[in-house]
């Protein structure tokens, strides 16, 4: 039981969003709730357009033209540029005139964390995602893989406890993305961090998360919320061989299946 | 690498040699006119007075150099700053772009009478065709270069909490430093092209002037030589700004 004064690290709460007005408008999402205790790390699954990136978006306070009210990171309405908030998208979005060294460090420059912290930050991270001899490099010289990695070190040199990802593996292959599951881990478990993680990939929600929230096709609901118990750490590679892990994968394909027939 | 370098080096002197060297006894021969098609014997004794025994085309080569470099310097710096102000004030460039649009398709060469009338014989009138050019192109290229930057970048930024100010040091300017620096050297080359052009028409001194006085006096010795100075000029001014480039945005 949570005491009474602890505050969800993430609280969506009776959630409807509709974009437009009048009888051309849409309604995206439908009274969607979920909350997230501090250090979880949750997946939010669904077909295209029920949502996922608009409650992404909402968090981050990134659209302010829509009714935040039930909307809470750490206690506080969201707001642009929150910093508790780090956000990771699909595409890298490294700036090309900067080394990996100073993408690394972007986040922190912004947030104004002195030079000489954040590159020593910064070299630390690239080096644990396996960048340390492209400390140099331009984006140019590195591979999808490799840049995917340079942006999680920039991710987490970010001391927010909130982590929003957007599909962040969404463009890579299946081989690299594993690779870049077990970085992911590897770095969620040495920082802790409050995690909402939005896939398209089953597999990949199965094997990184704490809980996977089901969503239907629009207006987004959510049908399921079904708990990951497997063991941590995990080793993603390795999982691809557990039959629990397998299970879990059919499970959430069923309730996805019904999440689009409805 | 060295080797296939060299070999190219080589094909382009002998390539060079054949077709002055074919020039050269066609004119002999009698089959090419030299009043009309020159010499390159006497292409070379013509630079070769010029510039080494007399040395009258170094004064020549100054006046347009310096019109050149007056109208690029001056182009460039007030069209990076109209396009940077246009940033600032999105209406402004609204309202401001009909005009600009207008102004950019008079031809500018068809200009040069009214400029030399306005600012004389001298070097302003030059400097002023140049100038019509080079602001345009750089215009044009600095309010695309901040148009172009990649909204990834931006949605970062502002997610991380960027100031504007920040955005615009970090993001926008970088990202539009490529887009102007093309913008910049069409703009030198066309700098020299609007000097060189408004010499032709009238002018007292410069290159172009030159190549006017010896084509009415028929002298195409000394019309061709000036001909490949300016090719030569136009290429030796692209090579270093492309070294320039190169050496500043080695991210590209």
């Amino acid at each position: 039981m949570p005491t009474t004064n602890e505050v969800a690290a993430i609280e969506v709460c009776n959630l409807t969003v509709r974009f437009g007005a009048g009888a051309g408008s849409v309604l995206a999402i439908e009274d969607v709730s979920f909350s997230l205790r501090a250090g979880e790390f949750a997946s939010l699954i669904g077909p295209s357009g029920c949502g996922k990136t608009t409650i992404l978006n909402l968090l981050t306070g990134l659209i302010s033209e829509q009714p935040q009210d039930g909307v809470r990171v750490l206690g506080k309405t969201p707001r642009a540029g929150n910093p508790d908030i780090a956000y990771m998208l699909a595409r890298d979005s490294l700036l090309p005139w900067r080394t990996a060294l100073g993408n690394a460090a972007y986040g922190m420059e912004i947030r104004g964390m002195p030079k000489d912290e954040r590159e020593q930050r910064a070299v630390a991270l690239l080096k644990r995602v396996g960048l340390g001899e492209f400390v140099d490099a331009y984006p140019k010289a590195l591979s999808h893989g490799m840049r995917q990695r340079c942006a999680l070190a920039r991710t987490f040199a970010l001391q927010s406890p909130v982590f929003l990802m957007d599909e962040p593996f969404g463009a890579l292959d299946a081989q690299t993305k594993l690779q870049l599951e077990d970085v992911l881990m590897d770095l969620w478990s040495t920082y802790q961090r409050t995690v909402v993680f939005v896939t398209h990939d089953l597999a990949e929600a199965v094997a990184l998360s704490d809980r996977v929230i089901v969503m239907s096709a629009r207006p987004g609901r959510v049908i399921a919320d079904v708990p990951i118990e497997l063991p941590r750490p995990r080793h993603v590679r390795e999982l691809q061989k557990d039959a629990k892990f397998h299970e879990l994968y059919a499970l959430l394909w069923r309730l996805l299946e019904q999440g689009m027939d409805t | 690498m060295r080797q296939t370098s060299a070999l190219t080096f080589a094909a382009h002197v002998l390539f060079a040699a054949a077709f002055f060297g074919l020039w050269e006894l066609a004119s002999r021969g009698g089959l090419l006119d030299p009043t009309f098609f020159a010499r390159p014997s006497g292409i070379v004794s013509y630079l070769w007075k010029g510039f080494i025994t007399d040395g009258k085309l170094w004064l020549e080569l100054a006046y347009t150099l310096f019109g050149a470099a007056v109208s690029f310097v001056a182009g460039s710096i007030s069209a990076v700053a109209l396009g940077l102000l246009f940033m600032v004030l999105p209406r402004l460039h609204h309202a401001a772009e009909p005009y600009l649009t207008l102004l950019n398709a008079m031809p500018r060469i068809a200009l040069a009478p009214l400029f030399l009338l306005w600012f004389g014989l001298g070097v302003g009138s030059k400097i002023a065709v140049g100038f019509s050019l080079t602001f345009f192109i750089v215009l044009s290229a600095t309010v695309a270069g901040i148009r172009g930057v990649n909204c990834d970048y931006l949605v970062l930024s502002k997610a991380l909490g960027a100031t504007q100010q920040q955005v615009f040091f970090k993001v926008t300017l970088p990202s539009a430093v490529p887009v102007v620096f093309s913008g910049l050297r069409l703009g030198l080359i066309f700098a020299l092209l609007g000097v060189v052009g408004a010499e032709l028409i009238a002018a007292e001194h410069g290159l172009g002037q030159t190549l006017a006085y010896l084509q009415s006096t028929f002298s195409m010795d000394g019309v061709m030589g000036l001909l490949f100075l300016l090719a030569f000029l136009g290429l030796g001014v692209t090579t270093l700004m492309n070294r320039l480039e190169r050496s500043l945005l080695d991210w590209q």
